[in-house]
């Protein structure tokens, strides 16, 4: 056990620092500004924090650890290549304030992503600031809001969203200050028209709806959803959650939507970081281009003295939206999360499908293999598809109901089992219209090898007992935490002695 | 893989999408490159800007470059952090969420509050969610519903962050007054009493330490929260605002731990009393334990979340800025209050040298020199400070923020920074050719 509190060494030796340019009693503070006490930090020495945060990382698992199947979530691997641009100064030492012509080849870059993400997505402007997906749900929300506010159609005060719909779809719309309407989904997590056409009326503004779905399954009626939406008038909005199936094959303008977001840091490989940060740009057709946050990059012919710095005979500059909602963030975005993802897509460039492809093939192939393993081994009356479906997309959802009615065996109990095998567990209890829920999501980035061991793992686990698997993990750093206990005894930071 | 399926096709697997809405040609992308063409490609696009470091800057105004060390980038390009999802089987989470938990604290210390939640996405989405924040805890008892106040020199980038965040719940913002020499009008305060919350900088954002501030919580009493924005190195020095009573310390914590990159990844500060606990936005680290006793740690409070409240849930917030909070959290550990004491003085005492210089140049004048400055002050210029920006690049130097952009009538208002990487030297520089152009100014009016 490593407490970093518990450190108390010499002062200030964690690393040596140069002589101010003034001695320290040419400040002269009035005793309302001067720090009284210092923060209770611990004091390490260099070696001592380079050991604590190393065994730390021992108890971590990430993609680099072992395989990572946690559905919706597109835990593909992250190229170090990557992180060796994102460091380079010309990104990581860069101002958003500094003049364009300092900046060239960073707008280029964003220019471009733009652009990429434009023709991905079948939308006509896209703005990189959002720096999560949430947020850009949030921000393309508030462009429709203020696109409804100028044409006088103050009454769209309604969001529709899924029951299965991540919870950040709601939660988006409620910031807005929308009225959140909650349809029910079918049986298989697909949009169910009637609920939908009880509902939209002159007061719905957005349709927030993701495809595939939650499931892994594509809607394949979301051009008859969109129509009937975009017929009293509202606005249809992508959840760019689950792109990762669709790349180069169809696309959310194809689809009738005006608005997407994506999460760069699930498609385009900006490594998660153990919960952040992430990227979350926003696309939308060309009546909602102008209320899009600004600054926008857009290029033209460099004119005079341009010419020089000019990037491949283009200059590059900011544009400002004519009725810019404003700012969500205070500067660029997370201009270093969408300079690792420019990376990534020019390993694929115009082959982008084949991403996509080898992402559909791989969930498939691991549904399918789940299936044989599990039949091998006489365990498939355990274990059910979340949903009938021929084909999934880029995840599967499996229903482990019949094993908790048949031995009481829950999804949280395989999970942990397979935690103890070496793998991140699937992502469980979402989505909540299949009971006993596990949602698996290979990504492209990992091998047949890989997807028939975890399969063969899959089928052994649930040949363990209930009550050998209700005890585990038993090989991981801690075994089951008690989440009650946290919630009830809150300890939330390092308790002092004196406390 | 497609035979063991019985598929003969790729195709066969995207049957389940109409053919009407099927992309019928190839991405029109440039083709697809090697990790050496797309360094290459990179080093060439990124070599063309002009980073900080190429030049010596002046520039600041709420991102501040400070000498991140190494070893916090090595340690954060561990896989096992850089490449792990949010925490949520804790049992194979427990370094990161440890670290987190350490994060917390050492937060929690930094700024004289209990409780911080483990990243927002920036400063700006911090100061507004904690404007919302106040409102759901105040607004039953406030007699100004649905109000807060901001002080007037906010910058605009920030304030529009703030405004979209508050729209949707109908929060009005009103503006708090300041003296002509960039303090707090503490007689204006009494406006904002009854109402959901009051937010200020220290430093404010001209770079002013306002001791004025340590008097606001007691004027707006404790049915208004105070929410205080900081630049966290100042804290070495600087009284933590939740010693004079704070409710809420937020701010950007890029200074301790990342780089500027651009404005982002950078992580936003959330601290708040325990009165704002059950309504504070964010992911919160708890400490518990495992089935055997063991010390363990896991998400907790998350029923505020939107995985959980959906759009009854106090924010929308899923992913945040972990690894950069981590970053901060190593920054921390290296330093030690000592250190940090040592990297305020020293940001501190740039500024304060600046000052003296740049005071003795006949022709510009310092608005606001009798009081305090941390990091910053602002310059008043014979000329326009674009003019001025321009002549100054020419020389290879990057000169500071043109405030016309946040207060267009202030013109000849130039906002200078200092910070622990600026040398003696520089500042020679910087007087030395602010002088040339500033007489030159002169001679042309």
């Amino acid at each position: 056990m490593s407490n970093l509190f518990e450190h108390n060494g010499a002062k200030g030796q964690g690393y040596s620092q140069p002589a101010p340019v003034l001695p320290e009693s040419s400040i002269s503070l009035p005793p309302s500004l001067v720090r009284k006490n210092h923060a209770r930090w611990p004091r390490l020495s260099e070696p001592e924090m380079v050991r604590h945060y190393t065994w730390l990382s021992k108890r971590n698992f990430g993609i680099d650890t072992g395989f990572y199947p946690l559905g919706s979530c597109t835990m593909k691997h992250n190229p170090r290549v990557n992180e060796v641009i994102a460091q380079l100064p010309g990104i990581a030492d860069i101002h958003p304030h500094q003049p364009e012509h300092h900046i060239q080849g960073l707008l280029a870059i964003f220019h471009e992503m733009q652009y990429m993400l434009e023709v991905c997505s079948g939308m006509d402007q896209v703005t990189l600031q959002p720096v999560a997906g949430a947020q850009g749900e949030f921000t393309a929300v508030r462009c429709i809001q203020e696109y409804f506010h100028l044409r006088g159609e103050v009454q769209r005060t309604k969001v529709i969203v899924p029951d299965s719909a991540h919870g950040t779809n709601p939660a988006s719309a409620a910031m807005c200050g929308f009225e959140i309407i909650e349809i029910p989904s079918r049986e298989d997590g697909r949009i169910d028209l009637d609920a939908l056409r009880a509902v939209a009326d002159q007061t719905t503004a957005v349709m927030m709806i993701t495809n595939p779905n939650t499931l892994g399954l594509f809607e394949p009626d979301i051009v008859e959803a969109a129509s009937i939406v975009h017929g009293v008038g509202g606005q249809m909005y992508y959840d760019g959650a689950n792109f990762n199936a669709i790349l180069g094959i169809t696309t959310p303008g194809l689809m009738g939507f005006d608005a997407v977001h994506f999460n760069l840091h699930k498609t385009f490989s900006q490594p998660h970081g153990g919960g952040g940060p992430g990227s979350g740009p926003i696309g939308v057709k060309s009546h909602l281009a102008e209320f899009l946050p600004g600054p926008l990059v857009k290029k033209r012919p460099p004119v005079g003295n341009e010419s020089q710095m000019a990037i491949e005979d283009m200059w590059y500059g900011w544009y400002q939206p004519t009725h810019s909602i404003g700012k969500v963030q205070q500067w660029h975005g997370n201009a270093g999360a969408v300079i690792r993802c420019w990376a990534y897509y020019r390993r694929y460039g115009s082959g982008l499908r084949t991403m996509s492809e080898h992402a559909v093939l791989n969930a498939n192939y691991l549904r399918h293999a789940i299936h044989k393993a599990t039949k091998e081994a006489g365990v498939d009356s355990m274990v059910r598809d979340g949903a009938e479906a021929i084909v999934a997309k880029h995840e599967f959802t499996l229903s482990l109901q019949p094993a908790k009615e048949s031995h009481d065996i829950s999804a949280m109990d395989v999970a942990k089992g397979l935690l103890d095998k070496g793998y991140m567990a699937p992502t469980v209890y979402f989505p909540l219209v299949v009971p006993e829920c596990m949602m698996v999501e290979p990504t492209e980035t990992e091998s047949k090898e890989t997807l028939d061991t975890f399969a063969t793992h899959f089928a052994e686990v649930l040949q363990i007992d209930a009550e050998t698997l209700h005890a585990a993990p038993i090989t991981t750093p801690v075994r089951r935490v008690d989440e009650v206990y946290a919630a009830r005894n809150l300890c939330l930071r390092h308790p002092y002695d004196d406390e | 893989m497609l035979s063991a399926m019985g598929m003969s096709s790729i195709e066969e697997l995207f049957q389940d999408i109409p053919a009407e809405i099927r992309m019928t040609e190839a991405l029109p992308l440039p083709p697809p490159q090697s990790e050496e063409e797309i360094l290459a490609d990179a080093r060439r696009l990124l070599g063309a800007n002009v980073a900080l470091g190429d030049r010596v800057s002046f520039l600041g105004a709420g991102l501040y470059r400070n000498y991140v060390p190494a070893s916090v980038f090595q340690l954060i390009n561990r896989g096992e952090f850089l490449t792990a999802y949010t925490p949520y089987q804790p049992e194979v989470s427990q370094g990161m969420l440890q670290a987190m938990w350490e994060f917390q604290t050492l937060i929690s210390e930094l700024v004289g509050l209990p409780v911080a939640n483990l990243s927002l996405y920036d400063g700006s989405t911090a100061a507004a969610e904690a404007l919302t924040c106040s409102v759901r805890v105040h607004n039953r008892k406030a007699t100004q519903k649905d109000t807060v106040y901001v002080s007037e020199l906010t910058p605009p980038d920030r304030l529009s962050v703030m405004y979209n965040y508050c729209q949707g719940g109908g929060i009005t913002i009103k503006l708090l007054r300041h003296h002509s020499d960039g303090t707090l009008d503490l007689n204006a305060v009494s406006e904002a009493t009854g109402s959901c919350g009051v937010y200020v900088e220290q430093p404010n954002p001209l770079g002013i330490l306002d001791g004025g501030l340590s008097q606001l919580k007691e004027i707006i009493g404790e049915n208004t929260a105070l929410i205080v924005a900081v630049q966290p190195v100042s804290l070495g020095l600087i009284e933590a605002p939740g010693n004079y009573g704070a409710d809420i310390v937020v701010g950007e914590g890029q200074p301790l731990g990342s780089p500027i990159t651009g404005g982002g990844p950078i992580y936003g500060i959330f601290a708040c009393s325990k009165a704002y606990l059950r309504l504070m936005p964010g992911r919160i680290v708890g400490r518990s334990i495992d089935v055997d006793g063991k010390v363990a740690y896991c998400l907790t409070l998350s029923t505020r979340e939107q995985h959980i409240r959906r759009h009854r849930a106090t924010s929308n917030i899923c992913t945040n800025e972990t690894l950069i909070a981590l970053m901060g959290a190593m920054h921390m550990a290296l330093l030690g209050p000592e250190g940090l004491h040592t990297l305020a003085v020293r940001n501190m005492t740039a500024c304060l040298l600046a000052k003296q210089k740049l005071s003795e140049i006949g022709s510009i004048a310092i608005p606001h020199q009798n009081n305090n400055h941390f990091n910053e002050f602002v310059v008043e210029l014979p000329g326009s400070s674009k003019d001025c920006l321009a002549h100054l690049d020419s020389v290879g130097i990057i000169g500071g923020f043109d405030l016309s952009a946040w207060y267009p009538e202030r013109k000849n208002w130039l906002l200078v920074t200092f910070t622990d990487q600026t040398s003696a030297t520089q500042i020679e520089l910087l007087v030395a050719h602010l002088a040339v152009w500033a007489s030159a100014q002169g001679v042309r009016a």
